[in-house]
């Protein structure tokens, strides 16, 4: 077993050839709608020029209308229809909203709720990372039915191999930690549970699937790998409902918890309540330690590529999220900050200098189409030529900080932190640099990879600091500390939620009058990303990425679709993907096994 | 019909590749057989149900759609405990199609939608609002408008299930001013002509024990389940939350919580007067519980915002509209419904309609078990002479002084 700080190499990377998309100098218009594997509806359309993409168009589209559902109600029914925008990250727009309604009610919440607001927003960063790494892009990555021609004994050692290669990492960052706590799976109990799906025919979920892509050989893993990875495919479910049952015993219910309110939290946690999280949260952080991010570490090195695409503007906003005692946006334990990649840069955020644009989005102009949340007005137009990349294309806003387009996300709030110096984001990120083979060179993580290696590093923080919260809660009551609910001051006042959801800064603002909604303004993490083009034309940070992205299948590109998901787009949060009008038939859904 | 013999070896292999024991899969047997009805008596029938896919290659089809939807229905379904979702996914259903789930995306995903509508015979599943907006154009998928695709996915389904109460008639989406024109589904192939039976199941997320019992119930006995005039199972929103809440002792107590996060809801006491709407609600929560049963809102003190709610034969009927503010005690006060209430009266006080207190319910002085009644009766009989005035404040003072 090696040593915590032995150095970490990662085994060699795939070597590849001329991508075939450049051989065959694929061209045209390329188009994925819908994006599936994300949380809500969104279509994506490339130009493709000599297998790479040369200009790209995000549309969001669906309208809801959440803002003009809030005004005129109270600040404590905003939280719960609020978080109804996302069943995927309700709790943090609980949270952001409870903020504003906060900061008009003229109160902080007392130092318990406070602790409790971190486990349970922590649970649902837990929940979402693992669902989305395993379950969502996993499979952009991992070709379940490739496992079938796994060995098993192989699959065994190659699983140990990967636990021991991440050891020196997971106890450099956790220094308890014994890799032979972790439990092998049982891969030949899943591989049967494959071939009986397999010779059951029906393809349920894989229905439609791109593991054919290109010329076949898009999926790199070998079938160990394929095998270990799907293995835990299925303990990710189970892991992500772990989760989500903190959240449950935390906020009632999850998804839409219920028990996070403005003031505080609805309950008072009895030694059973805490227990029942305490056991769930080792259980989880173990599983992470063990399993994700020895996969992240097996996985990547097979899609070297994955990192040198993808990239974007390498600009990135954080409003920051989990509070310290002190409540400051850049003392949280995912501080605050906007990174400018190109220079090191980090510097804090003033909420004045964020606009939003919608020139491109169907909004009515004559309403104005840049403005602060504060002054911004939600009128909703549908356009007399309808979608129409050169007019308006999605609907979805477009926010922009001192005019520029930021990316929002895990690699945002990692970037920060680790520019900022900390300590825990230093190790892991340097660790990983290294075993990657490119030590020093944090830019590798502005890619569409890099944000999978970023977001998983977060997961692993955030799955220690859980354990730290429920003891700084089990201190705090047993010093005497019963407060959990504070009582508004006034009724009169505004106030902005600036927090993070799982996939990225998320604003909520609200102006209330005798506890009524005035104005009510929300800017989602998947606004700043899936935005499209603002005034001057400039792309949103997802547009941006794809730029580059080389596409060697027009009707599958699967780099596309990896860099989308790489950003966790979470659409009914900010806005649909569609087909061509090319009046291109759908011709034929190829699978090992056929359709029945 | 070919019987289909599950030996328990069979039934055990099946279940520990999975990492399921038998225990978890036969208690997980047991909430399905209540929630439709059935007896323990009827447990290896349910497991028989889903085990005939898994073996024989006729899983049954099933068509999930995402509409004016948050996905929470679908996070829902992937919380559901034992089987897990993959074993549901996998095992029990064949989800052809699956926004969310699916591996494939964009051109070949949508084929396979369309091969399964084609081939016919499937459960179609709506998570939801259908939006109306700007002619359907509020929501566009894979250059259609959300509406047609409703129309022609619902067209050939043996069933339609509404999962969630943005499908069964809105929703949150549907509040005022309904700035996107959210209808139920219902209602919507109503609208359109479209005869396909719907099975509504409202609340906010969708629990998925609810989805998994109706679809075996569908399996296992060939048909839907008894439903009521708003086309809700019966046996699942048959009784009001408070029926059964573990609070109500409480609550005949005259015991109440009076503020968020206090000692007396540590003590389990009654959430009537920060909001609760389980006297007015119908469904069984307190009973199949949350996340695997880790939990349900009233459990952890937070008043239940009656998402549940919903009226599918009525525009504006929604949870939110009909119970906000969700965190004060409504005037208007429903225990069950007063038909079944005989003791209820009612009156009209400047237009609003006060239902008052039963005798067992707020009439707790008239009970004598509380001698002066419960603390925020002063307050109500202010609320109820001045109809035009502000609720008092949120959470009572100890006194109840107003």
């Amino acid at each position: 077993m090696p040593e915590s700080n032995e150095t970490l190499v990662a085994p060699a990377p795939v070597v590849d050839n001329t991508p075939l998309g450049k051989k065959l100098n694929l061209s045209g218009k390329s188009v994925i709608d819908p994006i599936t594997r994300i949380e809500g509806h969104l279509r994506i359309e490339m130009e493709v020029e000599g297998g790479v993409v040369k200009n790209a168009w995000a549309s969001g589209g669906l309208f809801r209308g959440m803002e003009l559902i809030l005004e005129g109600r109270e600040p404590g029914d905003a939280c719960y229809v609020a978080q109804r925008i996302c069943g995927v990250c309700p709790v943090s727009h609980c949270h952001a909203s409870c903020f504003a309604g906060e900061g008009a009610y003229g109160i902080q919440i007392p130092n318990n709720a406070r602790i409790i607001r971190n486990l349970l927003e922590g649970a649902q960063f837990l929940h979402s990372h693992i669902l989305w790494f395993y379950n969502l892009t996993g499979l952009d990555y991992v070709n379940p039915i490739n496992a079938l021609k796994a060995d098993i004994a192989d699959t065994a050692a190659l699983g140990l191999e990967s636990i021991k290669n991440s050891t020196p990492l997971v106890k450099a960052l956790m220094p308890d930690w014994n890799f032979a706590d972790t439990q092998v799976a049982d891969f030949a109990g899943v591989k049967n549970r494959l071939e009986a799906f397999a010779a059951n025919g029906q393809l349920s979920i894989f229905s439609g699937n791109w593991f054919d892509s290109g010329a076949g050989d898009e999926y790199k893993l070998p079938p160990e790998l394929d095998l270990i990875a799907t293995t835990h495919y299925l303990e990710a479910l189970q892991m992500q409902a772990k989760a989500s049952q903190i959240s449950g015993i935390l906020g009632g219910k999850m998804p839409h918890v219920m028990a996070s309110v403005p003031g505080g939290t609805t309950f008072y946690p009895t030694e059973q309540r805490l227990d029942d999280v305490l056991f769930r949260a080792i259980e989880i952080r173990d599983w992470v330690a063990g399993t994700l991010i020895p996969d992240t570490l097996a996985v990547a090195p097979f899609y070297m590529d994955d990192f040198g695409y993808g990239r974007g503007y390498g600009k990135t906003v954080a409003w920051g999220v989990f509070d310290a005692p002190s409540r400051k946006p850049e003392d949280r334990y995912l501080p605050a900050g906007i990174v400018d990649m190109n220079k090191l840069t980090c510097k804090m955020w003033d909420e004045k200098l964020i606009t939003e644009d919608t020139t491109h989005a169907y909004y009515d102009d004559a309403a104005g189409t840049e403005a602060n949340p504060r002054q911004g007005i939600t009128a909703p137009a549908w356009p007399s030529d309808g979608y129409n990349v050169n007019n308006k294309y999605s609907w979805s806003k477009s926010p922009r900080y001192e005019g520029e387009p930021l990316e929002a996300g895990p690699l945002s709030r990692v970037l920060s932190a680790y520019l900022q110096g900390n300590a825990f984001f230093k190790k892991a990120v340097d660790a990983v640099l290294q075993y990657l083979g490119v030590p020093g060179r944090v830019d590798v993580l502005v890619s569409t990879m890099g944000r999978v290696a970023a977001r998983n590093i977060e997961c692993l923080y955030v799955a220690n600091l859980m354990i730290d919260w429920i003891n700084e809660l089990c201190a705090a009551l047993k010093g005497g500390d019963t407060e959990f609910f504070a009582e508004p001051e006034t009724t009169t006042g505004e106030g902005a939620g600036m927090w993070e959801a799982p996939r990225g800064a998320i604003y909520h603002y609200e102006k209330i009058k005798n506890n009524k909604i005035q104005k009510y303004q929300i800017i989602i993490p998947t606004t700043w990303n899936v935005g499209p083009r603002d005034k001057n034309g400039t792309p949103g940070p997802i547009e941006q990425a794809l730029i580059g992205v080389p596409v060697n299948d027009m009707n599958k590109p699967i780099q596309a679709l990896r860099t989308v998901h790489s950003f966790d787009p979470c659409i009914a949060c900010a806005v649909h993907i569609t087909e061509p009008k090319t009046g291109k038939k759908f011709t034929t859904v190829t699978s090992p096994w056929g359709v029945r | 019909m070919t019987t289909h013999e599950v030996t328990a070896p069979a039934l055990t292999n099946m279940l520990e590749a999975r990492g399921v024991t038998r225990r978890q899969f036969l208690k997980f047997c047991g909430v399905v057989a209540a929630s439709i009805g059935l007896t323990e008596a009827a447990i290896p029938d349910i497991a028989r149900a889903l085990e005939i896919g898994a073996t024989s290659g006729k899983l049954a089809p099933v068509i999930w759609l995402e509409q004016s939807s948050c996905t929470g229905c679908t996070e829902s379904l992937a919380q559901v405990g034992s089987p897990d979702v993959a074993t549901v996914v996998l095992e029990l259903l064949s989800l052809n199609y699956s926004e969310t789930l699916s591996a494939g995306a964009g051109h070949s995903v949508e084929q396979a939608k369309e091969d399964t509508i084609n081939a016919g015979g499937y459960i179609l599943l709506i998570e939801g609002a259908v939006m109306e907006g700007w002619d359907g154009n509020a929501l566009r998928i894979a250059e259609e408008k959300g509406t047609d695709i409703v129309a022609h996915a619902a067209q050939n389904a043996v069933a339609v299930v509404a999962t969630g109460s943005c499908a069964v008639d809105g929703g949150f989406c549907a509040a005022k001013p309904n700035p996107a024109g959210a209808v139920g589904v219902q209602a919507f192939l109503k609208s359109r002509g479209i005869n396909t039976p719907v099975v509504n199941l409202p609340a906010c997320p969708v629990n998925p024990e609810w989805i998994i019992s109706v679809v075996v119930d569908y399996l296992l006995l060939g048909k839907l389940p008894d439903l009521d005039k708003y086309g809700r199972p019966v046996l699942i929103f048959g009784q009001t939350i408070h029926d059964n809440c573990p609070r109500r002792g409480h609550f005949e107590n005259g015991e109440f919580v009076y503020r968020f996060g206090s000692e007396e809801e540590a003590k389990g006491y009654c959430l009537y007067p920060v909001g609760c709407k389980g006297p007015q609600t119908y469904s069984n929560c307190p009973i199949v519980r949350w996340n695997d049963g880790a939990s349900w809102c009233v459990e952890y003190g937070a008043p239940c915002a009656g998402c549940s709610c919903a009226n599918p034969l009525k525009a504006g009927g929604n949870w939110v509209d009909v119970n906000a503010p969700f965190q004060k005690r409504h005037r208007v006060v429903k225990i069950g419904s007063w038909i079944t209430q005989p003791s209820t009266i009612g009156a009209i006080v400047g237009g609003f309609m006060v239902v008052a207190l039963t005798a067992h319910g707020f009439g707790m002085k008239l009970a004598g078990r509380v001698p002066s009644g419960a603390e925020f009766e002063k307050a109500r009989a202010w609320d109820v002479k001045h109809p035009d005035k502000a609720l008092f404040p949120k959470t009572l003072k100890k006194d109840g002084d107003e």
